[in-house]
């Protein structure tokens, strides 16, 4: 362990001082530090989740119909090169294309490279508008409505002079397949960070009434509980999206998923607070702060609750690669996200026609990332749970 | 002996209750999907060609009991689904349920349980040895194919393999049944064939849930192993598998028969979005049929409060079973 590697030594007593005096979080963090794995995976997600909200700046074109490639439909991916037969360049290039149908080409549309005309890369080029940080609520009654947006620009990170540049290929209707991946990344994130917030927030609530009034309340709740955990997640989301009517924008939808997959996920969460606050609740420092007067819900917010945050962020944590799963798993049967709204699970829907299995394996590109992503979120959360353990060093 | 017996009906009995309130879960969910049997029998009537009113609807509703009130229509299912095992009609197929079912269901258990009994036949071996193990190589590895099955999809590794065996056997490995045996009675033959189909949706359903259940198995070994009786028994001369097996394996083992009801449940999860690529016919397609393209609230419900009672009645004899082989459960349960 790190504090005892010099025993008696000055400055070895400093560092024993700062261990004694050292939050939670502090320890926490330090012996996270000293997992590879974890901080590579920390790494990676920190990674994935600034491109998912950096989308807009990092993809070239509109990741919705607006941002259509008509001459490149189904396109394979561009590489960027430095050089081929007709010489060396400095600055990337890629081939423009043509498209072509007539009697030679069978009447179908054939796209051909045309190997003797560059496109140049660019950094920072002008493209479609975005919004980056938007609040954007339309509730009802004007005065509610906010509309907010910290950077509003049309600044792209690069982007080719005259012709497209798709470095993920392109889809069946010509979008870009790396500002969709991009943007989904994003959308099954929010999707996800909503979910665990709605079921956190329920699994506290219940948990903690369930936890601390104890009794036949207990029962009650442990029953439904228990219910609930029996019940297969998938059919019940199943379930409650057919309930979602069709002529539903993509924005009701979005926020209708998370809460279904926040309303099924908490019980888990709840049984572990309940399991916490049952055996916390009769120490003593409770008995001290309901004999000085404190209310119920004084004791389980200033008491109980603090001493396991560090529990609870863990588990949420490693709840959070579910709800992901979950989001996809829906999409992905069609009952999700649909096309337009770009979500992980919605880009694997196209992986599943044979047409695309056998011809367009660029498609599968998105499902990379989303293996990253829960990769990612599982051995942090791996990492974390370790590290959060007080009693994970003295094993080894 | 009549302490046992007074806990297995308190088991049951909770079990019981449990299932009511899944059926009370279900119930609610069938009423959320939208439309009634009213509306359905009489949209059938219109493509018939006889005009229909909101009056006729309103008649047909009283007829078919739908303008009871909520709790007294959920009694009433209940009351059939327990006392006669019986799940009423299909008002889509114009089915009777159980007959729609009967085979399917009991297919679709089948493929589950097999997938859960391949999961831990692997697992458990496996998860032991890692535990055990000083390796720091074979622990990583193992973490990663076992964290791999959780982060590729089921349905991505059913593409995958069907892709490859269309390319290379050309056959796509799809459906339950060759062509001849599908509506024929079953037989030995029939079996045969529903084997040699139904290995890959095992395999596949068991891909993920053996991820599960070696992390598990890891997980509790590891606490038990540190344990001083281990330490004990490795003084006393005990060594090698005879030493896991007899002390920290036996104990690990015991959380992990009480789970698995939920992993039963985790496999269930996945068998729709299964089935749907392998196009299985079974429950498991049957229900994302109902759910995602026909809005067919009767058949999804029975299906949805048929898989849930197998996971409480597999919880039950889990618990009974876990009484029966540990000693420290049955005190601890029985007081």
């Amino acid at each position: 362990m790190f504090w005892k590697k010099k025993k008696n030594d000055g400055v070895d007593q400093r560092a024993k001082e700062a261990y004694f005096t050292a939050s939670q979080g502090q320890l926490i963090w330090s012996r996270f530090k000293g997992n590879r794995t974890a901080m590579i995976a920390l790494y990676a997600l920190v990674l994935m989740v600034l491109m998912g909200l950096f989308a807009p700046f990092l993809s070239p074109y509109d990741p919705t119909i607006a941002g259509r490639d008509t001459t490149y439909e189904n396109g394979a991916p561009q590489i960027p090169k430095f050089w081929d037969e007709n010489g060396f360049s400095v600055r990337p290039f890629i081939y423009a294309t043509e498209r072509e149908r007539s009697a030679k080409t069978n009447f179908r549309w054939v796209v051909t490279e045309k190997r003797d005309e560059r496109l140049y890369l660019h950094l920072f080029v002008r493209g479609w508008n975005y919004t980056i940080f938007t609040l954007n609520w339309d509730l009802p009654g004007t005065a509610f409505d906010v509309d907010f947006a910290l950077i509003r620009s049309n600044l792209h990170l690069f982007g080719v002079d005259g012709g497209m540049i798709h470095l993920f290929g392109t889809d069946a209707s010509g979008k870009d397949i790396f500002g969709r991946t991009l943007s989904a990344i994003w959308t099954s994130l929010a999707v996800g960070t909503l979910g665990v917030l709605i079921s956190f927030v329920l699994a506290l609530i219940i948990g903690g009434v369930a936890g601390y009034f104890g009794g036949w309340i207990d029962s009650i709740l442990q029953m439904i509980t228990d219910a609930i955990r029996t019940v297969p997640a998938i059919p019940l989301f199943m379930a409650l999206a057919a309930f979602m009517p069709d002529s539903w924008s993509s924005e009701t939808r979005f926020f209708f998923i998370s809460i279904i997959l926040g309303l099924i996920g908490w019980p888990t969460l709840a049984r572990r607070i309940r399991t916490h606050l049952l055996t916390e609740r009769t120490q003593e420092y409770v008995l001290a702060a309901e004999l000085c007067g404190a209310s119920s819900s004084h004791v389980i917010r200033r008491h109980l609750l603090p001493s396991f945050t560090s529990y609870i962020i863990v588990d949420l944590m490693i709840s959070f690669p579910y709800m992901v799963r979950s989001e996809t798993a829906l999409s992905f049967i069609g009952l999700g996200l649909k096309d337009p709204v770009n979500s992980l699970g919605a880009l694997m829907q196209n992986v599943s026609k044979a047409d695309v299995l056998l011809n367009y394996q660029w498609y599968f590109i998105p499902v990379i990332f989303f293996i990253a992503l829960v990769l990612a979120f599982v051995f942090v959360g791996d990492g974390l749970r370790d590290a959060a353990d007080p009693y994970s060093g003295t094993k080894k | 002996m009549s302490q046992f017996i007074q806990f297995a009906m308190t088991r049951a009995f909770l079990a019981l209750i449990t299932l009511l309130t899944v059926s009370l879960i279900v119930f609610t969910l069938m009423e959320l999907v939208p439309g009634t049997c009213a509306e359905r029998y009489l949209a059938f009537k219109n493509t018939q060609g006889s005009q229909i009113t909101i009056a006729d609807i309103k008649a047909e509703e009283r007829r078919l009991g739908l303008d009871r009130p909520f709790v007294e229509r959920w009694v009433k299912w209940v009351g059939n689904v327990f006392i006669h095992g019986e799940f009423g009609d299909s008002c889509i197929l114009r089915l009777n349920i159980n007959q729609l079912l009967a085979d399917k269901f009991w297919i679709s258990l089948g493929i589950c349980m097999a997938a859960l009994i391949l999961s831990y036949a692997i697992a458990v071996p496996i998860g032991i040895i890692s535990a055990s193990s000083n390796n720091a190589f074979v622990n990583n590895s193992l973490r990663f194919v076992s964290y791999l099955g959780l982060a590729l999809p089921n349905f991505l590794l059913a593409l995958i393999i069907m892709l490859f065996s269309t390319v290379f056997f050309g056959d796509s490995l799809t459906g339950l049944f060759s062509k001849e045996y599908r509506d024929a009675a079953w037989s030995m033959a029939k079996f045969g064939d529903f084997l040699s189909h139904a290995w890959l949706p095992v395999f596949i359903l068991g891909w993920s849930a053996t991820a599960f259940a070696l992390q598990t198995v890891r997980a509790l070994m590891l606490d038990e192993i540190g344990k001083l009786y281990v330490t004990a028994a490795s003084a006393r001369g005990v060594s090698g598998a005879r030493l896991l097996w007899r002390y920290p394996a036996k104990h690990s083992l015991g959380p992990v028969i009480n789970s698995l009801g939920f992993d039963l449940n985790r496999i269930f999860n996945e068998l729709p979005i299964v089935a749907l690529i392998l196009t299985l016919t079974e429950a498991g397609a049957l229900l994302f049929e109902s759910l995602a393209r026909s809005n067919d609230q009767q058949l999804a419900g029975a299906i949805i409060f048929l898989l849930t009672a197998s996971i409480v009645a597999l919880n039950f004899f889990t618990d009974i079973l876990l009484a029966l082989i540990d000693p420290r459960v049955r005190r601890g349960m029985m007081g």
